[in-house]
């Protein structure tokens, strides 16, 4: 049966409009999606970091300890928010709402597979890119506005960590849109239907990896918070839900930063056997496992070598690697 | 270019800001407190205030019979407190003039060994934790489990042993515990790869400590330095080599230096040490003697009139115990030289210019204990 | 200091670098799947070896089914916490003293085993109890004899 033919989704969908109700429907199914997500990826986090370390990990609430995120975020919910009396209300309070922004738009443009994408954007790629960068935003709003000299120097730090990433990000991105001639997210994936980017981009990939763990600010990147130095950076002084919301963001942005190597260089929706969602999800979980696993195994750059890292050698190669590709593309 | 103004060339309020580290932060093992003047986050000075763990050790001693002082020494530095245990019974025999019978010596200097293993591989997975790898702490904390395991089979105790009794030891050890002496070197030596796998070798590791914090030999001599952060630095000082105490003379092993003085070469030398004391302990456990493992004492004991010093090399460096009695059971002054002292505070003079993330780093490296120098 | 960074120590950097990282990487992966070695340890108990210090214990001897304490005070002088309180009663016959009480206050007790050592009559042993967390201080206080009459 077709599910337009409901009365009440027919109604509805009279009134939408078929354009604006696919568009609301995935709003909700995003909105749903993104926190348990977060909660399901820290839950892998934890279990990941446990057997890494020779220990279970969470075991007591839910099959494997399953449901412990979403107890802890009962918990989180339940806690007083404490807004430290030196603190700028507005920009504090401003800072974890507007951190959950990119990770709710971006997912609007990613193709899990060629019918479930809420939007199809000729500039998809620029969207996400425009959007991911607000966090950093967030990030110094956050620091800045806790009057904390650790959150100070965590948001401080995040600035021009993501100023310095983000530049081998893009370039990295433009070897590939030049291979598929296409801003389009979609286009993108179609192009690679054969074989993947990553076996004619594998620098391209393992920059793009690179940065956006740098971006997502996560070990071995992870200054902006980098715990034995800066306590816990620019959410030290968060409490309860606000820092949850920090949490969310940083596991979704991790989630659409492995979403977006699988679009670009893993073949997005493309596996053996058969196409569709089922692979672009595998695909993407397995990136971030492997995110979760170089976490739990180097130690943190210091800052200026961070610098450096992205400065001397990520964007070199990168740059190098564009010019190859333009001029074999413009060769062939 | 950044150049590094001092602080009394520009205005404080100008563009130095001050940050307090500690007393409860996740990297200052115990509760040290760093005042530090930053310019961003270079700093240009640096401040450590101590006494937040205070718990008056020295006077403590003056109250109370030379035995009931047992406890405290293992409380001083926890993370060696056979040592430390071990240490305070020499220093009593030595004023005494009691002579331990040779198969305690052995047992003693085993069961040190082991701590001094335990809290080498605490210090080093501690920095390493400091520089932000998580996962390495963890496996250098299994190791040190089986040790604490195998103590606790014969001190009963898994940190603050009390094991050393005057004259002796409280326990014999039995041939489990041999045994499981053995096994555990076995084990440790096989481990020894996955550590240079995991940190030694490591791009970001070797970028984050060669040339950081940089201690020179005149200035670690000056202040005082000892223990593995003076060998980083090139002085082949070692006090069971240089003044040999318990029985070790009757053991070969090798002092590990390295020229450097930065906290990768501190690292390496700790990592040495490990070594030279896992040789240690396997040559003990070969050549144990037969015979009693405690001399025969007075149940409370009561020496002589008269002062001693005794220095012994824990797992951070040279420790002196000086005991003056004034001939009665209970002592009139108790000394300690604690090495972690003068080891923290070279850091005054070698911190300035270095990041706030160096200063964890360099702090890992010197490996202190807080309660130590607070004792 | 190291003045000679050339292009040549930046492109082995890069390579070598990268093979410790991916070597690390190797190291986390094989733990991964390795049985863990830490202890469920509500579902699962440490065995305590003979030599656990828990707190004291009065030991139950055959000869006379009960303890040798004469209370003489030895232990409550050597503590160094002053945790022990020993009360003493003469027999029937008037000619020995026996412990009829005796009071750890396992809250001071910092389990340095000197009460065990000094006991000339050897009736002291550490139990090897080791979940010794109480919801009040007084939980702490507990009387040795009692323990033994409740362990006949």
């Amino acid at each position: 049966m077709n599910m337009t033919q409901l009365p009440i989704i027919k109604d509805v969908y009279g009134f939408l409009g078929p354009d604006l109700m696919a568009c609301v429907t995935g709003l909700l199914l995003i909105l749903m999606f993104v926190p348990l997500n977060s909660a399901f990826l820290v839950w892998v986090e934890r279990k990941v970091a446990g057997h890494i370390q020779l220990r279970p990990g969470p075991m007591e609430v839910g099959p494997h300890g399953i449901l412990q995120s979403l107890i802890d975020a009962v918990k989180l919910m339940c806690k007083e928010m404490i807004t430290p009396d030196l603190a700028d209300k507005y920009l504090f309070w401003i800072a974890p709402c507007t951190v959950v922004i990119p990770a709710i738009v971006c997912f609007v443009v990613i193709p899990f597979s060629p019918i479930m994408q809420v939007r199809e954007l000729n500039v998809g790629i620029l969207l996400i890119f425009a959007f991911s960068s607000i966090s950093g935003l967030s990030i110094l709003m956050g620091g800045w506005a806790s009057n904390n000299k650790y959150s100070l120097i965590g948001a401080v730090r995040a600035v021009a960590q993501s100023i310095a990433y983000e530049i081998p990000l893009l370039l990295s991105t433009m070897s590939v849109i030049i291979m598929s001639n296409s801003l389009k997210m979609s286009e993108i994936v179609a192009a690679q239907s054969p074989v993947w980017n990553f076996v004619w981009q594998p620098v391209a990939a393992i920059i793009f990896i690179i940065c956006t763990t740098a971006e997502t600010n996560r070990a071995p990147f992870d200054l902006v918070e980098a715990e034995s130095e800066l306590v816990s950076g620019f959410h030290t002084e968060y409490t309860g839900m606000r820092d949850a919301l920090f949490f969310m963001a940083e596991y979704t942005a991790m989630f659409i930063g492995s979403s977006m190597a699988v679009v670009l260089f893993f073949g997005g929706w493309y596996g053996p056997f058969f196409s569709g969602i089922f692979w672009f999800v595998l695909k993407a979980y397995l990136l971030v496992f492997v995110t979760v696993w170089i976490r739990w195994t180097f130690p943190r750059l210091r800052f200026d070598q961070l610098m450096n890292f992205a400065w001397k050698v990520l964007i070199p190669i990168s740059l190098l690697n564009l010019l190859v590709t333009a001029i074999v593309i413009k060769v062939l | 270019m950044l150049t590094i103004k001092t602080i009394d060339d520009i205005n404080i309020n100008e563009r130095l800001y001050q940050l307090n580290l500690g007393p409860q932060h996740p990297s200052t093992h115990g509760v040290l407190h760093f005042l530090l003047t930053l310019d961003g986050e270079v700093v240009v000075k640096a401040e450590m205030l101590i006494g937040y763990t205070h718990r008056g050790h020295e006077k403590m001693a003056e109250n109370r019979i030379y035995e009931q002082f047992y406890p405290n020494t293992a409380r001083m530095d926890y993370l060696s407190g056979m040592i430390f245990n071990t240490g305070y019974c020499e220093t009593v025999e030595k004023l005494c003039g009691i002579e331990v019978p040779k198969r305690a010596q052995y047992v003693r200097v085993i069961t040190s060994e082991l701590n001094r293993v335990a809290s080498h591989l605490l210090g080093i997975m501690d920095f390493v934790m400091g520089i932000g790898a998580y996962t390495p702490f963890l496996y250098g904390w299994d190791d040190r489990e089986q040790i604490l395991d195998l103590l606790e089979t014969i001190s009963g105790s898994r940190l603050t042993y009390n094991y050393s009794r005057f004259g002796g030891v409280r326990v014999d050890v039995d041939q489990a515990f041999c045994d499981g002496a053995r096994r555990f070197v076995d084990r440790l030596r096989g481990r020894f790869k996955l550590y240079k796998d995991l940190i030694t070798d490591n791009i970001i590791f070797i970028k984050r400590t060669i040339g950081v914090g940089v201690i020179s030999k005149d200035v670690a001599l000056d202040y005082g330095v000892t223990g593995p952060t003076l060998r980083g630095s090139g002085v082949k000082y070692d006090v069971r080599k240089n003044e040999p105490y318990s029985s070790y003379q009757d053991f070969k092993f090798e002092i590990p230096t390295k020229e450097e003085g930065d906290c990768m070469a501190r690292y390496l030398v700790r990592m040495a040490e490990m070594e030279q004391s896992l040789n240690i302990i396997e040559q003990a456990l070969d050549n144990l003697p037969e015979g009693p493992v405690r001399a025969d004492v007075p149940r409370f004991i009561t020496p002589p009139a008269g002062d001693c010093y005794h220095s012994f090399e824990s797992a951070r460096g040279a420790v002196g115990y000086y005991i003056v009695s004034d001939g009665t059971r209970i002592p009139y002054r108790i000394k300690v030289r604690a090495p972690s002292f003068s080891n923290l505070f070279v850091m005054n003079k070698i911190l300035p210019g270095h990041f706030v993330a160096d200063l964890v780093a360099i702090f890992g490296s010197i490996d202190v204990t807080v309660p130590e120098i607070d004792r | 200091m190291n003045t000679s960074y050339g292009f040549k120590e930046y492109v082995k950097d890069i390579f070598t670098g990268s093979k410790s990282l991916v070597i690390g990487m190797g190291v986390t992966l094989k733990r991964l799947f390795q049985p863990i070695v830490t202890v469920q340890y509500p579902r699962q108990k440490p065995i305590m070896t003979p030599h656990f210090r828990g707190h004291i214990e009065a030991i139950l001897f055959d000869d006379n089914k009960s303890h040798h304490c004469v209370a003489c005070g030895l232990c409550a002088r050597t503590c160094p916490s002053h945790v022990i309180k020993v009360q003493g009663e003469k027999t029937k016959a008037g000619d020995k003293k026996y412990g009829k009480k005796y009071f750890i206050d396992f809250t001071k007790c910092s389990l340095c085993g000197l009460c065990v050592d000094v006991c000339p009559e050897k009736t002291l042993k550490f139990s090897n109890e080791y979940e010794l967390a109480f919801f009040s201080r007084w939980d702490g206080v507990m009387d040795l004899m009692q323990r033994l009459e409740e362990r006949k």
